[in-house]
């Protein structure tokens, strides 16, 4: 026998319901444990779910090798902030009500700079994983860290590692077409590439065009067709990951052959979906990005914990995201080691004179200046060859050679 | 209103105005979206529920508002209370400049809404390439630590935007009711019915439904004026976003459009639902990413479904109060 729900039963179940989630934001602060609480803002959901799941996985794994390295227990308090900046600041204040001693996070710098002011209110230290807005550390607050580099030092270190490749493949290409993505990191990347240009003489090549086309643009045909005609000698692109792929289709329908595709710092190019939805079609595209230096002791330890939670996936595919996201965590637990204490003032001491040489990530060992910014994070040359992802510069770093010009270039 | 309503509506105001005194930061937070919810709601609910035009766009009077008082205080220095005005008076020109685009040459229903979509992404656009606004790479007004109320310069500790928004909130409820016992409520109402109808008794439609845009508009301006000082940042792919706009709306369709406590009660039961089941899906200890708004989609269509006039006027019915 089927029993049918009435009109009134339904609107008892809403009411109850309803009662259940508005007692819900309520909740009692539970009993303090003895062990590090990290409350992990990520965008798990909404336009960037893929990124915040990425990220997510450098925090699963997190617990495991600090425990290890550190000896520090530490507790995950995940939150999914749904790429939105409302959601972002609610949660914040959600995980320091249930006691986090420390926020984590969150990819985006709309989200950060909502979190950074709960962190501010409330007295909790907040150390960004991702985020490359230059003024959310400008704004003199005391509890923010940011161990990512900002848009400007990204743009800077891509250029100059565009000087390197070419000096380590004996080339010197004379003229660039750049193609940049029309939103908050694009625009960014503008400025900084715009204002290093000229000051880095040591770089060959003059951009001849400059193309900005829309984060959501389905058809980049014109754009493309516009680039071609340029006859630049490659192609500098500011990319995401849809566009990226949108855009690398479209050049080879228009049998558009540069010597290669180099970004100076942005995500797309080396994400498993590129590979994935190009194929063969990803390869010798380059990327110079903070990256993890696949040579580090470190990583080797950071490697195998992903392999173990992660037996179909490759870290590499999550070099960035997972990468920066477990050494925001190390940052805060390094810091609780040595402060022993939770509170959140002492902890936010210590975070400031953090000193970690032993890391994952290219660069300078992880010290905050006094704007709570790191500095001296390095970037990879990072070129996809056979579907992966590889370190082809800094040579410290390097696993295999860069390949310049891409096999694929003729010359108009 | 009868005397039923008017207790249930002095219990619910003694509530909020002594929420933050007996809950944590948390709940604040969340009050104060609701809050801000339901007062941009019963803004739209004044142009479509009111007088029946359709406007999926109104994500263009917040972001307009929130830019024009943001940039006065981010460049000059200028307090949000003179930014105030002149995100008011941006919005309501833009908002007639589209109410005499649509109602002059007889843009209607989803045309309409097309219309105001339009122009809220052509907006953005124009703001991504806005230099002096800080472009997509965003606008940051300078924030600081405070514990003490600057009611000058809007600055101070999350009380303070919960009871400004608490304070919005019950002005625009009143503003409301003013409203649809006044000859423009009645003239709306018969526009919305049939404005054909209302033609032929001699109602000068285009003018009502301009006044709608206007009274929307301007109240929509002020919620961007606290969206600018509340989160600080402003990024013209979020703030203009059609998600804003769908945002916006959602309260008063599943609260019921044209009530008066709709917009209230739908952004509060959508707002707490979301973080309900979040927390339901945290006791469960179930970390599938996307659940949440599958769960909340399956809730929304489940409320359409059931009460398709929103909750509102069921639950008004049932209590015996006015809708």
């Amino acid at each position: 026998m089927t029993q049918r729900t009435n009109r009134r039963q339904f609107n008892q179940a809403v009411a109850g319901l309803g009662a259940a989630a508005a007692l819900a934001p309520f909740g009692i602060v539970r009993a303090q444990a003895q062990k590090l609480k990290v409350g992990v803002l990520l965008p798990r959901s909404g336009v960037q779910g893929f990124i915040g799941q990425s990220c997510q996985k450098g925090a699963d794994l997190a617990p495991g090798v600090i425990k290890q390295m550190l000896g520090v227990d530490i507790e995950l308090m995940n939150a999914d902030t749904e790429s939105s900046v409302d959601t972002a600041r609610t949660r914040a204040e959600r995980l320091v009500q249930e006691g986090a001693h420390v926020l984590v996070g969150p990819f985006d710098s709309g989200a950060a700079a909502a979190i950074a002011q709960v962190a501010e209110q409330r007295g909790v230290p907040f150390v960004i994983n991702i985020a490359a807005a230059p003024q959310i550390t400008e704004q003199g607050y005391k509890f923010v860290f940011r161990n990512f580099q900002t848009g400007p030092d990204i743009a800077r270190n891509g250029l100059a590692l565009i000087g390197d490749l070419f000096q380590a493949t004996n080339t010197a290409p004379r003229t660039a077409v750049f193609m940049h993505v029309n939103d908050t990191f694009g625009q960014a990347m503008l400025k900084g590439i715009s204002a290093f240009m000229p000051r880095m003489t040591q770089l060959p090549f003059k951009i001849v065009d400059t193309i900005s086309y829309d984060p959501a643009a389905k058809d980049l045909t014109v754009e493309v067709s516009k680039a071609k005609a340029s006859n630049a000698d490659f192609l500098l692109l500011v990319c995401r990951l849809n566009d990226a792929i949108i855009l690398r289709r479209e050049m080879v329908k228009q049998r558009w052959n540069p010597m290669g595709i180099i970004s100076p710092g942005s995500p797309g190019m080396y994400e498993e979906q590129y590979y994935k939805a190009l194929g063969k079609l990803s390869e010798y595209s380059i990327s110079n990005v903070p990256w993890y230096n696949p040579n580090a002791k470190l990583t080797k330890i950071v490697e195998k914990a992903f392999l173990k939670q992660n037996p179909k996936d490759k870290l590499v595919f999550h070099g960035l995201n997972a990468g920066f996201t477990f050494e925001a965590i190390l940052i805060a637990a390094d810091a609780f080691k040595r402060a022993r204490s939770t509170d959140p003032k002492t902890l936010a001491d210590a975070i400031r004179q953090t000193n970690i040489t032993e890391k994952m990530m290219l660069g300078a060992p992880i010290k905050f200046n006094a704007k709570g910014q790191v500095e001296g994070i390095g970037s990879a040359c990072v070129q996809n060859l056979n579907l992966t992802p590889t370190v082809v510069l800094p040579a410290a770093a390097a696993t295999a050679k860069p390949v310049f010009p891409a096999p694929y270039f003729k010359r108009a | 209103m009868n005397r039923r309503a008017a207790a249930l509506l002095l219990a619910l105001g003694a509530l909020l105005v002594a929420l933050p005194h007996v809950a944590g930061s948390y709940a604040l937070s969340v009050a104060t979206l609701i809050l801000y919810f339901a007062y941009t709601g019963q803004a739209w609910n004044v142009m479509m529920g009111f007088a029946g035009q359709l406007s999926l766009g109104h994500s263009i009077y917040v972001g307009v508002g929130a830019y024009a008082a943001g940039a006065l205080f981010f460049h000059y220095g200028i307090g949000p209370w003179a930014g105030l005005w002149l995100a008011i008076a941006l919005s309501v020109l833009i908002g007639l400049v589209i109410g005499f685009l649509a109602f002059r040459f007889g843009i209607s229903g989803v045309y309409f809404a097309l219309l105001t979509i339009a122009f809220a992404e052509f907006t953005r656009i124009g703001f991504d390439h806005l230099d002096w606004l800080g472009g997509p790479g965003g606008m940051f007004l300078k924030v600081a630590q405070r514990d003490q109320i600057d009611l000058a310069n809007f600055r101070g500790p999350p009380i303070m935007y919960y009871y400004a928004m608490l304070a919005l909130s019950a002005a625009a409820l009143a503003l409301c009711a003013w409203l649809l016992r006044s000859r423009a409520g009645y003239y709306w109402r018969a526009i919305r019915e049939d404005e054909e109808a209302a033609q032929a008794l001699g109602i000068n439609t285009f003018r009502w439904k301009m006044l709608a845009v206007t009274i929307s508009s301007a109240m929509t301006a002020i919620s961007g004026v606290f969206f600018a000082f509340y989160y600080n940042n402003l990024f013209p792919e979020q703030i203009f976003n059609i998600g804003r706009s769908i945002e916006i709306i959602l309260g008063p369709v599943i609260g019921g459009v044209g009530t008066l406590f709709g917009p209230i009660l739908g952004a509060a039961v959508l707002t707490l639902l979301s973080d309900g089941i979040t927390e339901a899906l945290a006791a469960f200890g179930w970390e599938i990413p996307g659940i949440k708004q599958v769960l909340y989609g399956l809730v929304l269509l489940a409320a359409i479904m059931f009460m398709p006039h929103g909750i509102w006027p069921a639950l008004a019915r049932r209590i015996g109060v006015d809708r």
